[in-house]
């Protein structure tokens, strides 16, 4: 069984030892490889992927044919396109994996399964949910109103080994800055706790 | 004294690219048996077998990145390799050259093809090791150590059967010429064919060889093929190897650092929170800038 799957169950779902053990039957894997996408733009999006290791990304393709990152997906994160599962809706986003990653395939099917074996699970779904909006609205006033740096710090603290396992652009994307300001970010860092020119 | 025992022979698994400059087999620490404790204190090995590179007038190779707490050995067999480090530093690896870096507490580098090899092509081929450092030694100060082929000092075999390079360690009354931390014995075997060459590394060693030109029999019995890896067990101290063509064997004996081991990605370290604090450092800008 997936570990870190097993204890994302225990720890944020809330489930026993015994709930996981019945629910080990309908847990589905699925590799990926890099550069595969798990979601196009106009698709409808059918279930949430738990990343079991590996590194996925969301993206929408800008005005500019640019993509502008909206998530990191690194192991223990859960992705989707939530509007487009529930509404039904064709989606404007795309999941790809940017490392070959194993997947842990969150659909319809399994959250009834979920829901009938564990009591707990939709007060605790509904926490990570809240959560995430939490999360969504943070990135929403740090995308509007705060520096580069800031954003840079909240990224590093939130993802400490993401800016290791992607392209600098990436991670400018993400923080909705140019790489060159990312860059000058990183070396006034460098300038103030290494003492680079 | 008694003959070491092979353990596993590996063919090369499937290469991939590290940048767009390194199409390398792992052969440490992924896969086979070869974790990073296994094969203690040679935590990585990379194998870039022979491969033509075409013309480049931007030379390949691998961005700017981080390392903490182990050594990076690269030994250039084939094409030569540049390099640039966040204190400044920087050099050309030549053919046949060994480029010994301790980045201990960090360095953060980039490594291409050096630019007159990318602009004419030709083949390339390298070794990439990491050796680890103990717990004491991970937080020292960086350094280099460079040697081109001229100062490797050598071993004649005798009756012209050919020559060990002795990069680091002993072999027979031949120092090596760079310093390690903890002890170890790194060499180049360049046997002639029909040439033979006994070693003798203590028991409790990590001791394997892979096969970079030619074909070898080793012991006698078993016959190891190019781009093989050879795996012995930690029982006896002495082998032979027998050249069937000319050949040109990496020899790798160490003592094992019996030391928790906290990898991932660029740095190896004691512990998860050792880990923590390098990513930290890192994001922090702690380990310099350099330009990609």
């Amino acid at each position: 069984m997936p570990e870190n799957f097993k204890a994302y169950l225990k720890n944020s779902w809330g489930l026993t030892q015994e709930e996981v053990d019945r629910l080990k039957n309908f847990i589905k894997t699925k590799p990926v490889r890099k550069d595969e996408y798990l979601l196009r733009q106009g698709e409808i999006c059918k279930m949430t992927f738990f990343v079991e290791q590996g590194l996925l990304r969301f993206y929408a393709l800008n005005e500019n044919g640019k993509s502008d990152i909206l998530q990191f997906a690194p192991e223990n994160w859960l992705v989707s396109d939530r509007g487009s599962v529930y509404f039904n809706e064709p989606s404007h986003y795309f999941i790809d994996a940017v490392e070959n990653s194993t997947v842990i395939l969150i659909d319809t099917q399994f959250i009834d399964r979920i829901s009938e074996i564990s009591p707990s699970f939709r007060k605790y779904n509904e926490r990570l949910l809240h959560n995430h909006i939490r999360h969504l609205n943070k990135r929403v006033s740090l995308l509007l109103g705060a520096s580069a740096k800031t954003r840079y710090l909240d990224f590093v603290k939130l993802h400490p080994d993401v800016l290791l396992r992607v392209p600098q652009w990436m991670v400018a994307s993400y923080l909705g800055i140019t790489p060159e300001s990312l860059s000058r970010v990183r070396r006034d860092l460098a300038s103030k706790n290494f003492g680079v020119k | 004294m008694s003959t070491k025992t092979i353990e596993l022979i590996a063919a090369p698994k499937a290469p991939h690219f590290v940048g767009d400059g390194f199409r390398v087999h792992n052969f440490i620490p992924s896969g086979f048996r070869l974790d990073m404790e296994r094969m203690s204190p040679f935590i990585l090995l990379d194998y870039n077998s022979k491969f033509h590179f075409p013309p480049s007038e931007k030379p390949k190779g691998v961005g700017v990145h981080p390392h903490r707490g182990f050594e990076t050995v690269t030994i250039a067999y084939k094409g030569k390799v540049q390099h640039h480090d966040s204190s400044g530093g920087g050099g050309i690896i030549e053919e046949g050259g060994v480029q010994w870096m301790t980045a201990a507490s960090g360095v953060l580098h980039k490594e291409y093809h050096e630019a007159e090899f990318s602009k004419k092509g030709g083949d390339f081929q390298m070794v990439q090791l990491w050796i680890n450092l103990p717990a004491k030694d991970k937080m020292s100060t960086p350094k280099y150590q460079g040697f081109a082929n001229n100062s490797i000092n050598k071993y004649q075999l005798e009756e012209n059967q050919g020559t060990i390079e002795v990069i680091a360690g002993q072999y027979k009354d031949v120092t090596g010429s760079a310093s390690t931390f903890t002890p170890l014995h790194l060499l180049n075997a360049k046997i002639n064919k029909g040439g033979k060459a006994d070693f003798d590394f203590p028991a409790h060693y990590n001791t394997a060889l892979l096969v970079i030109e030619g074909e070898v029999k080793v012991n006698d019995t078993d016959t190891v093929n190019l781009d093989h890896f050879l795996l012995f067990e930690n029982k006896g101290e002495t082998f032979q190897i027998e050249a069937t063509e000319d050949a040109v064997i990496l020899v790798l004996s160490g003592e094992p650092i019996n030391e928790p081991i906290a990898a991932q990605g660029p740095f190896v370290m004691n512990t998860r929170e050792e880990l923590m604090q390098a990513m930290n450092d890192y994001n922090m800008g702690k380990f310099g800038y350099l330009e990609d």
